[in-house]
This record gives C-alpha cells, sequence and structure tokens, in this order.
C-alpha cells in the first residue's frame, strides 16, 4: 500500500518524528509511505514525494491549526485525490465538540472556530481518525497513530553527558497550569538536592508574536524569576533527529501532557519517544492510563501523587527505575511498535 | 457574461479598486459580476454570491495562499466549476520559480510554507489561464493582462490647461494644501525606496511638509517580523518621528484620491519584486486622479512603457532633490506632463479598456488585446 502523508512540515514540533519512523517501518513491511513535498535535508529519513497521482491513501496530519491546508495546496490535491482515498488524523481532538478543562485548556475558544474546523475536515473526507483509544464522537475512528521506534534509542555507551539531573523536553503549549500547580512547587522542596535543571523547548521564556491578539496568551504562561530562583535552565528547541539524544542529557525526563490531551488520552509522539533516550522517564499521567500504555511497569513511572518523592526515588535508586524502564520498553516494542501502528493504519485507511 | 471574482476583500489593500470597477463596469455593460462570499455592509454596492452555477466564468484574484478560500467553500468552487472557466490573476508573478529582490520575493515561504513548486502545480490544478498584471511575463504560458487601470471619473481636480492646474496646486487660487507629501500604502517590501526619498527632501523646503504616511506598519516592525528576522517590513521610527512624518493606519479605497489631493506631491513606490517583474498596481494609475504631482519612483523604461513618454518628467530619477526642486520652482512644466499622461491613461489604461481586454480573454481572443501593447514593450 502507498500512503501519502500531509503536514504542517516542521522540524521541531509536530508529528515529523512519527513520520520518519513510519517511513522505515513501512519499507520494512513492503508499504511505502512518503510526506508531501520535495526532499529537504532537514528532514533525514524522510521520503518526500509530491507525485499525488502514485498514492492509493493520502493522510493529513492535523494538530491545532489548519491553516497550512491552505487553497492553494488543497486546490492541487482536490483535484488529484478522490475522497475517497483521503483522511485526516485529529492530532489533537479538535472535531471533538468544544471541550474546556477547567476553565483553562480547550479545543476551540467558542462555538463558531469549532464550527468553522469541522466544516474544513468535512470537506475534505469524511475519514476522521484521532489518537486515542476511545474518541468520543462516534464519527470518529481510533488510531493511537504515535508508536515506539526502538531503532531510535540512545545507546548509553554513546549517550552525552548527564548534565542535569531533572530535564523537561516540550514546548510550553497549555503546560504551564500543571508545570506551575504541581511541578515547580515539587522542585522547589528538592531543589538544594539536585544537580540541574533544564527545559527544553519553544516559549518558556516568551510568549510568541501573535498569541496576544489570538487570545492565546493563558497557553503560554511562564514566571521567568521563578525559573531563575529554581536556577531552571531554558534551552531552545533541538530538531527530532536530536530530541532522544537531548534527552538523554537528563538523569530524569519528565513528561507533561496539556490538560485537553490528558482528558481525551490522546497520544503523542513523546509517550514513546522519551523511552528511546537514556534516562528514566517519569510520565504525568494516571496511573491506570500509563499502564494501558506502558503495560504494568508503567504504573511505577506515572508521576502521580507526590511528584518530589517520586523524583528523589528515582534519583536515588536509578537501577530500580532503569530496570522499570526496561520493562516498558519491552512491552512497547511487543506491543506499540511502528510496525503495528503500519497495519493499523493500512486497515484503518482501507475500511469502508 | 456572468463573472464571478474569487478574492480577499479588504477595503484597505490589494485589488480592491479594481474589482469594484470591474463589478461596476459589467453592470453598465450588460454583463454581471460578483465577487464570492456573502453579502457584506461594508461593500453594500458590490453583489457577493455564493451560487457558484450561475456563472460563466470564476476568477481568482491571487496575491497570496489565503486568497483561495477556505473549505468547504474551494472544494464547492473546484467541483461545480471546470478548470477552463476558472482563470487566476496572479498580482504579484507566484506563478513563476522563485525571483527574489533584496528582501521581496515571490514566494514568502517563510511565511505561508508554499514553495516555488506548490504554486506553479496550485495554479495549473486551478486554472486553465494564468494571467499577470505585467507586459512582460517570464514564462510563456502566462497571458499578460494589465488588470489594474486608470479611471478617469476621479479625477479630483480637472483642469484645461497646466498653468491653471499650477497655480491651483500652488495654492494661489487661495486652496493651500494640508500636507507637503502624503504616501498611501502598507510598508510591505518598501522600507528602502521610501527611506531614501524621506532622507533627500529632508534638507528641503519645508513647502514639502508635513509628511504623512498612511498604511500597515509604518509605526512599529511587527512583533513577528522580529521574532522570525523577516525583513521587508522595516522602520525606522525615530527617523520618521525626526522629519516629521504623521503616521496612520491605511484607509479605506474610496478615500484615497481625496487623501492624496491634499498633498503637494505623493511618490509612487513599486515593490522591488514589481520593478523587477514589471507588475503594475492599482497606485501606478490611481495617483494620477488626485490633485497632486505624482514623483515616480520607477524604473524609467517601464514609466515609459505605462505611463506614456510624457510621464518620464515626473521620474525621479537618481537625484531626488533636484527633481523635486525643480518641480517646486516651474510647476506649469509638470502639471502638463500629468495632464498628457492623464490622457495617456485614459486613452490607453481605461478600466473601460482592461475591462473588454478581460472579455477578450475569456473569449480566448487575448492575443488580439495584447499584441500592441506588448509590441511597446519591446520598442
Amino acid at each position: 500500500v502507498k500512503i501519502l502523508f500531509l503536514a504542517d512540515r516542521r522540524t521541531n514540533a509536530g508529528s515529523i518524528q512519527a513520520v520518519a519512523s513510519y517511513v522505515r517501518a513501512g519499507d520494512e513491511l513492503g508499504h511505502t509511505i512518503a510526506l508531501y513535498g520535495r526532499p529537504d535535508p532537514h528532514y533525514p529519513g524522510v521520503r518526500c514525494s509530491t507525485d499525488l497521482d502514485a498514492f492509493d491513501h493520502v493522510m493529513f496530519i492535523c494538530e491545532y491549526g489548519v491553516g497550512w491546508m491552505s487553497g492553494l495546496r488543497m486546490s492541487g490535491i482536490f483535484s488529484k485525490v478522490p475522497r475517497g482515498q483521503r483522511a485526516i488524523l485529529d492530532a489533537d481532538g479538535m472535531y471533538n465538540p468544544i471541550i474546556c478543562i477547567d476553565g483553562y485548556d480547550r479545543n476551540h475558544a467558542n462555538e463558531n472556530d469549532r464550527s468553522r474546523w469541522r466544516q474544513h475536515c468535512d470537506a475534505v473526507t469524511d475519514k476522521i481518525l484521532q489518537p486515542t483509544l476511545e474518541p468520543i464522537d462516534p464519527a470518529v475512528r481510533p488510531l493511537p497513530f504515535y508508536a515506539y521506534d526502538p531503532t531510535l534509542h540512545v545507546d548509553p555507551k554513546r549517550a552525552p553527558p548527564k548534565r542535569f539531573d531533572i530535564m523537561h523536553v516540550g514546548h510550553n503549549w497549555w503546560r504551564w497550569r500543571e508545570i506551575s500547580n504541581q511541578v515547580l512547587p515539587a522542585l522547589e522542596r528538592i531543589r538544594g538536592g539536585l544537580d540541574g535543571v533544564c527545559f527544553l523547548g519553544l516559549w518558556w521564556d516568551m510568549v510568541p508574536a501573535g498569541a496576544r491578539e489570538q487570545h492565546l496568551e493563558l497557553a503560554f504562561g511562564f514566571d521567568t524569576d521563578w525559573f531563575r530562583r529554581l536556577g531552571i535552565e531554558v534551552r531552545p528547541p533541538v530538531p527530532f533527529t536530536q530530541v532522544a539524544v537531548a534527552m538523554s542529557e537528563g538523569r530524569l525526563n519528565i513528561m507533561t501532557q496539556r490538560p485537553l490531551f490528558r482528558h481525551l488520552k490522546i497520544l503523542t509522539a513523546k509517550y514513546f519517544e522519551i523511552f528511546c533516550a537514556d534516562t528514566i522517564p517519569l510520565v504525568m499521567l494516571e496511573q491506570d492510563h500509563a499502564e494501558s500504555v506502558y503495560g504494568p511497569a508503567g504504573r511505577e513511572l506515572a508521576l502521580d501523587g507526590d511528584i518530589a518523592g517520586k523524583l528523589l526515588d528515582a534519583l536515588y535508586r536509578p537501577k530500580k527505575y532503569r530496570e522499570l524502564v526496561e520493562e516498558v520498553r519491552h512491552h512497547l516494542a511487543a506491543h506499540q511498535s511502528y510496525g503495528v501502528r503500519v497495519a493499523d493504519l493500512v486497515a484503518a485507511l482501507q475500511a469502508s | 457574461m456572468k463573472m464571478l471574482f474569487v478574492s480577499r476583500l479588504d477595503r484597505a489593500a490589494r485589488a480592491v479598486r479594481a474589482i469594484t470597477q470591474y463589478v461596476a463596469l459589467a453592470k453598465r455593460k450588460g454583463h454581471e459580476a460578483a465577487v464570492f462570499g456573502e453579502p457584506r455592509a461594508d461593500f453594500p454596492s458590490v453583489p457577493h454570491s455564493r451560487d457558484i452555477g450561475r456563472y460563466d466564468f470564476v476568477i481568482f484574484v491571487v496575491y497570496d495562499a489565503w486568497d483561495f478560500p477556505d473549505l468547504p467553500h474551494l472544494a464547492r468552487l473546484l467541483d461545480a466549476v471546470p478548470r477552463e472557466r476558472r482563470v487566476i490573476i496572479d498580482c504579484i508573478g507566484s506563478y513563476n520559480e522563485t525571483v527574489k529582490v533584496e528582501h521581496d520575493a515571490n514566494h514568502m515561504e517563510k511565511l505561508n510554507g508554499h514553495q516555488a513548486w506548490e504554486w506553479i502545480d496550485g495554479f495549473e490544478a486551478v486554472a486553465d489561464k494564468i494571467l499577470q498584471p505585467t507586459l512582460t511575463p517570464l514564462r510563456k504560458d502566462v497571458v499578460p493582462f494589465l488588470f489594474f487601470g486608470y479611471d478617469p471619473s476621479l479625477v479630483k481636480r480637472t483642469c484645461s490647461s497646466p498653468q491653471e492646474a499650477a497655480k491651483a496646486w500652488s495654492g494661489q487660487a487661495g486652496l493651500l494644501k494640508q500636507y507637503g507629501v502624503v504616501y498611501v500604502g502598507h510598508n510591505w517590501q518598501r522600507w528602502s525606496q521610501m527611506r531614501r526619498f524621506l532622507e533627500a527632501i529632508e534638507p528641503l523646503d519645508r513647502w514639502l511638509r508635513p509628511i504623512c504616511l498612511k498604511g500597515w506598519a509604518w509605526d512599529r516592525r511587527p512583533d513577528w517580523a522580529v521574532e522570525h528576522d523577516f525583513g521587508g517590513v522595516d522602520v525606522d521610527p525615530d527617523f520618521l518621528n525626526r522629519v516629521g512624518a504623521e503616521i496612520g493606519e491605511g484607509i479605506p479605497y474610496d478615500e484615497v484620491v481625496s487623501l492624496q489631493s491634499q498633498a503637494r506631491f505623493c511618490p509612487v513606490i513599486h515593490r522591488p519584486l514589481f520593478n523587477r517583474l514589471g507588475l503594475v498596481t492599482n497606485r501606478t494609475f490611481e495617483t494620477f486622479c488626485s490633485d497632486t504631482v505624482p514623483v515616480l519612483l520607477l524604473p524609467k523604461a517601464f514609466v515609459e512603457t505605462i505611463h506614456g513618454p510624457d510621464a518620464l518628467l515626473l521620474a525621479a530619477g537618481d537625484d531626488i532633490p533636484g527633481k523635486l526642486t525643480d518641480m517646486m520652482r516651474r510647476p506649469e512644466v509638470y502639471w502638463d506632463a500629468i495632464l498628457k499622461t492623464r490622457a495617456h491613461l485614459a486613452a490607453h489604461h481605461s478600466y473601460e479598456q482592461r475591462f473588454e481586454e478581460l472579455m477578450a480573454i475569456l473569449d480566448g481572443r487575448d492575443m488580439a488585446y495584447t499584441t500592441p501593447l506588448r509590441a511597446a514593450v519591446s520598442m
């Protein structure tokens, strides 16, 4: 089967790592998977194609914005790819009704925005997939999509030196409430015993241009003074090829997820990427959900409750946690690999 | 003929003057033209429609990727109208390989994520005919069509002689102009030329004051441009403050001629890209409707071809201070050039003519209309 992904191409965000893994896993299974566009050295390992006629299925990976699906771009696609061959991966749960979590995180600001989003998707296809096993809209089909790619493993022998006790890798997009209410207070309690803390990603020290105009300031909350008091180093994002390596500079890595995604149980690339790094991942998920994704050992790696205590425990007893991480990796390789996902994707696209 | 224009209609930007002219002309000539979309209170005289099936041709007027309608409307348009009845007017030469001039380019990938190939593939998917408002398109498959034109009925003050015009302009008739210089247009790829112009006139007579710039981003460089190190929307507020420039937002298209008429001089500036591609804009022609002296900061060959030989006198060339000093010293000479240029524009570039040219292109008779102008270019 030949599958072409269309996505907003960014080297340091979105689903680009997943696309690269699909390309590789597809090749192993005899499928041809590519990303729409011309080959670009910034995307090593990503097969690119503009030959829309050459693919059986086209899947749009839609995140928060669909501006990249411009009329210019869509005109060419509509003229060459029949509707029945198109699908959308609604990666951020935008196709759902308006969902607002605790008056903070939300998929849409208002019904008008939501309606426009839905009409946009409905014009493209009637096959909407979401990376969750529990979609709330009956018209949406579940497709976990993101997965574990053992080829991305950072060999401990080749890993960079550990510069930080704790790292958080990810952009600041609807994460501040969780960070400010839970993570920073926990770090405050144990900071004296830590070697270094690093937040790597965008918008931990600034609000991007345009956010105020779009009433999205809340999504980019930050407190530079607090970070400074805690000695937290902020570093810029790295390309997708360097994420696991960058994570490996931390003894522990904390994975947070925006509240909306936690609510919808939406999987992201980070769920799995963090287990490719030479680090001990601690995931801020409910234990049951962590177990459903990572297997039984996942419960132990969930940061659910006494965060400060768990962080110290992991730092002081790394052997125990490394064994848990290995267990999770085995579970992921068996149940959540891209080989499994490619088969799921092909089935979803071929389903009527 | 029934035509449906597809574009983002903005009262203070882009092709709004041209589109409203075509809509009015169509009605006057027994045709029908509308703009795709729901009726708009800010355009009461412009019919809007989503009834795609009733139109013979759909004309996309494109400056950027967002001029194509959003989904689901785009899908409906493409489904309802066959490609041979769709036309694109490519206002900035996007249907070319990438052309870069200074900070300017026909493909701003950093802004909209589209590379050259996507513009070319996308345009070809949409339309059978691609028109560009230049007489010298780079591609053989582009139809040259200037699109923008001159409307003599908009001329603010008609004068029977250059002496009369110069007298009125000088204030000798008792009407003093409010501004020395007015420029109406957004600060998009224009700063380097504007700065050169303002620096040149800074030491000159107080008669060139005050200065007024109306348009987007003359007050400060937008945050996004700073954040992404995007050139082409540069500005120096301290310098503008020093020369006493009054800065304001863009004004509606139907107030431009009047505001410019309150100035003794109006510079006519095209984006560097447009100068390279020979693209015309609404302002190429409209400034001549105002009761002002247009100072043409344009390539002389372009001026001669489009505005006619008399307009060469209005081209500032390299000596802007010298030219403006002479304009102030001998206004009758320059008003003679302005009146002759107006006559030239009325004879060769009226919207009436443009409308007929467009009809011919839609009918497949395009060469008959464009050949004389193209021949003029090659002379």
